[in-house]
């Protein structure tokens, strides 16, 4: 070939690649086009590297190579046999043809295989329009069937109330297997029989418990796993954590059907889709009111799944009635620096950050359950590179193995005092991190707490000599709109209204029960504002319909700091509407008018008050550490005796904890399920 | 130092007109550079002497470095602080402290 002499000598400019020719890298040609690899580059990867998709159905990048549908076969040019492309390195000179003569007929061959025990359910399967089934026979399948024979069937496995099973359709790709045992850490899923009888199941009647479960519904490339609770779209990310997993909202009518996850490599591979569920809004009515009050009668709680834009929005309008009452219900430690310094409050290493430490430490937090895409990020993490993960708290089941320390205060105490035998472990480490739970820091000596985890951090910095930009100090948020709240410069927790009680309270989605009736005087008027009221609403005497997440466009800043917008998926039901617009509303009906009509404009007050919050997709680097430590050790509180132990510490605790899944039938399914078993709970028998 | 004597002038009288004083600047710009000096070597005293008051100190990469002062009623100013030194920006915030909404 004319082109291959160009491209024999060092630089690599010639070729397609991106990457700068290293010392090591192998020349292999693709359809006779040229491409520098690395060695050990498999032949698919080669390809994808030129822009060639080779068809496949058990190669998943983020999954172990099985190489067992053959869908990948490719010709290699002078070779007997076509290879298995996912999972043959390439060896130098090399010529890979994808669309010779060999080629098609292999692909034609193994589609021909895999139809022949497929059941015809297109027109009754969910998968149809999305199937890689339907798409790779249209494309490389033949036109023609040779068959006569019978198809085989398979009995459907029961393994929980999110995923529907119709184990005929199963093409035996494995993938499913392989994510539960890699990523999800629950080896429950497996293979039993061979050839024609060869079966992917629990084998005994077990649940797939695991809170990943519902990905392998995205993972299966055929109709055979699906999700049960179901159907149609837009791009968002889910706010059930303080994750900011990003993911597609599927709709149809007015409600949500499904959510699919979408592909953020800075936050995650894998979006947890255990959340499908249907909105069922009651009528909620609408009154106007005319009578306001100022200054430090009227206060403001806000729930955990806001909108920046409303939180900014509540904000300006009691900071012109007077007031600086604005609580969340998610308490932070106020001592010492408190929330001045963003450092102090974020994930300041990054979700990516998990894969270059060599050492975390866990406190009072199970992130398993917490934050389950952060939990398989550290799982990737220990699986592949030799992670070790010590835990001071609560023992409970994180899909791998770590050193538990201790569940008491003492432990941490001593940790930071450098007594503890983990010290040494921690000394060595070169680039240790600390994450503490933000459940832990809602205790009572939640400020002892932070300020023994930054003393941890701080030392631990200065033993491993890492270099200036590695932050070693994190916290694990659990509520979305938290550190949108801490950023615009709420207070934290509802002390401030305790020991102010206000006669106006105005709940912002707020549901955590933390003031009831109670605590406020008599003559007290709540005004609840929010989409799924439980029990903040109970207690209000106005009700306002907003709008949840997947019906509006709203700013969410996630435990990293990175700040993400959500996109209408639904319009919002009945008279909601978005919140922002509704406290805009109501300051014009309270004389003081807010300075923003449009969202735009909104956004750019979000930007005088703190300019990282539309910086949308990234993450801004806080600093300030030293200060900060310094600061909180000027805190005089002592650590309580009682162990750390995070609210969530079983599969049952992980469904319903906040006010949209409490609405959530599916989800009721799910704890049904892991409670009592998978049979307790009552399915409909159609297909 | 004369950002140091501003601050001990200032001490916890932070309060006294204002409700929220926020800190915008820029990790890395030469232009923020006294605002991070300022921050480095004075907000801890600062925030000792005032530990309720919200100072909010916001880093974003590429913006001019901003002091807003928030005082009662929502009202609120702001000094631009762009390529002031530690003591102009101490300077500055005694004009917000002093001055009256």
């Amino acid at each position: 070939m004319s082109s291959s002499s160009s491209s024999a000598t060092a630089g690599a400019a010639a070729v397609v690649s991106s990457t700068p020719a290293g010392p090591n890298m192998v020349e292999v040609f693709v359809d006779g086009k040229p491409v520098m690899v690395e060695p050990g580059t498999t032949v698919l990867q080669t390809c994808e590297k030129v822009g060639v998709q080779i068809p496949r159905f058990c190669y998943h990048d983020r999954l172990s190579v099985a190489g067992n549908c053959r869908m990948c076969l490719v010709e290699i040019e002078k070779a007997p046999k076509p290879v298995a492309a996912c999972a043959m390195p390439v060896m130098k000179g090399w010529n890979i043809l994808t669309n010779s003569e060999k080629t098609r007929k292999a692909r034609e061959g193994v589609m021909e295989f895999l139809l022949s025990n497929h059941p015809l359910d297109c027109p009754i399967c969910d998968q149809g329009g999305e199937c890689d089934l339907q798409d790779q026979s249209m494309m490389f399948g033949a036109d023609r069937s040779r068959f006569t024979e019978g198809k085989r069937a398979v009995e459907d496995k029961n393994i929980g109330p999110l995923i529907k099973t119709i184990m005929t359709r199963c093409i035996h790709c494995t993938r499913c297997v392989r994510f539960a045992s890699e990523v999800a850490g629950v080896e429950d899923l497996g293979t039993t029989g061979r050839g024609n009888s060869m079966q992917i199941g629990t084998y005994v009647e077990k649940m797939f418990m695991s809170e990943l479960s519902g990905n392998v519904i995205d993972l299966c490339p055929v109709g055979a796993l699906t999700s049960k609770p179901y159907a149609f779209t837009t791009e968002s990310i889910d706010v059930l954590d303080a994750v900011g997993s990003n993911i597609v909202v599927s709709t149809r009518g007015g409600e949500v059907m499904r959510i699919l996850p979408r592909l953020n490599e800075d936050l995650l591979k894998y979006e947890n889709i255990l959340s499908p569920f249907t909105h069922t809004h009651a009528q909620l009515c609408h009154l106007k009111t005319t009578d306001f009050i100022q200054g430090s009668e009227v206060g403001a709680i806000a729930g955990g799944m806001v909108d920046a834009e409303a939180l900014v929005a509540l904000k300006d309008l009691l900071n012109r009635l007077d007031s600086d009452t604005l609580c969340t219900e998610e308490i932070f430690p106020m001592a010492g620096a408190g929330t001045d310094l963003r450092s102090n409050y974020l994930l300041n290493s990054r979700i990516t950050g998990i894969e270059e430490c060599d050492l975390m430490l866990l406190v009072g937090t199970n992130p398993r359950y917490e934050a389950p895409l952060f939990n398989a990020r550290v799982r990737k993490s220990w699986l592949h590179n030799e992670l070790q993960v010590a835990m001071v708290g609560h023992k409970v089941d994180l899909s791998y193995s770590y050193n538990h320390l201790g569940e008491t205060t003492q432990v941490l105490q001593e940790i930071a005092a450098g007594t503890h035998p983990f010290c040494k472990v921690l000394a060595q480490a070169k680039k240790p991190v600390v994450v503490v739970g933000s459940s832990a820091l809602q205790r009572e000596d939640g400020a002892a707490i932070f300020k023994a985890v930054s003393t941890i951090a701080q030392n631990s910095r200065a033993s491993s000599g890492v270099e200036e930009g590695w932050k070693v100090l994190n916290v694990l948020h659990r509520v979305a709109s938290q550190v949108a709240a801490l950023d615009l410069g709420y207070k934290r927790g509802v002390d401030a209204i305790r020991k102010n009680p206000p006669k106006v309270l105005f709940l912002l989605g707020a549901d955590a029960d933390c003031i009831t009736r109670a605590d406020l005087p008599k003559d007290s008027f709540i005004i609840y504002q929010g989409h799924h009221g439980d029990v903040g609403a109970v207690m209000a005497d106005v009700i306002l319909p907003g709008a949840a997440y997947t019906e509006k466009n709203g700013t969410y800043v996630n435990t990293e700091g990175r700040a993400q917008q959500t996109r209408v998926a639904v319009t919002a039901p009945g008279m909601a509407r978005e919140d922002w617009k509704i406290l805009r509303a109501i300051s014009e009906l309270a004389g003081v008018t807010l300075p923003y009509d449009t969202v735009d404009e909104v956004r750019r007050r979000l930007e005088e008050v703190s300019p990282n919050l539309v910086r949308y997709d990234d993450v801004e680097e806080s600093n300030y550490f030293k200060q900060a430590h310094e600061l909180s050790k000027a805190v005089n509180q002592s650590l309580l005796a009682a162990p750390l132990v995070p609210p969530q510490l079983t599969v049952k605790d992980f469904y319903m904890t906040d006010p949209i899944s409490r609405a959530s039938q599916t989800m009721a399914k799910c704890v049904k399920a892991a409670t009592e078993g998978a049979a307790s709970v009552d399915e409909p028998s159609i297909c | 130092m004369a950002a140091a004597a501003v601050v001990r002038g200032i001490g916890s009288n932070l309060s006294k007109n204002l409700r929220e004083v926020r800190l915008h600047l820029c990790q890395i710009s030469a232009a923020s550079q006294g605002t991070r000096d300022f921050i480095e070597q004075h907000y801890v005293t600062l925030k000792t002497a005032n530990p309720e008051f919200p100072i909010l100190i916001r880093e974003c990469s590429g913006v001019q470095p901003v002091l807003w002062a928030r005082y009662g009623f929502g009202k609120e100013h702001s000094i631009s602080l762009d390529n002031m030194n530690a003591d102009q920006v101490a300077k500055a915030l005694e004009s917000v402290v002093n001055a009256k909404p």
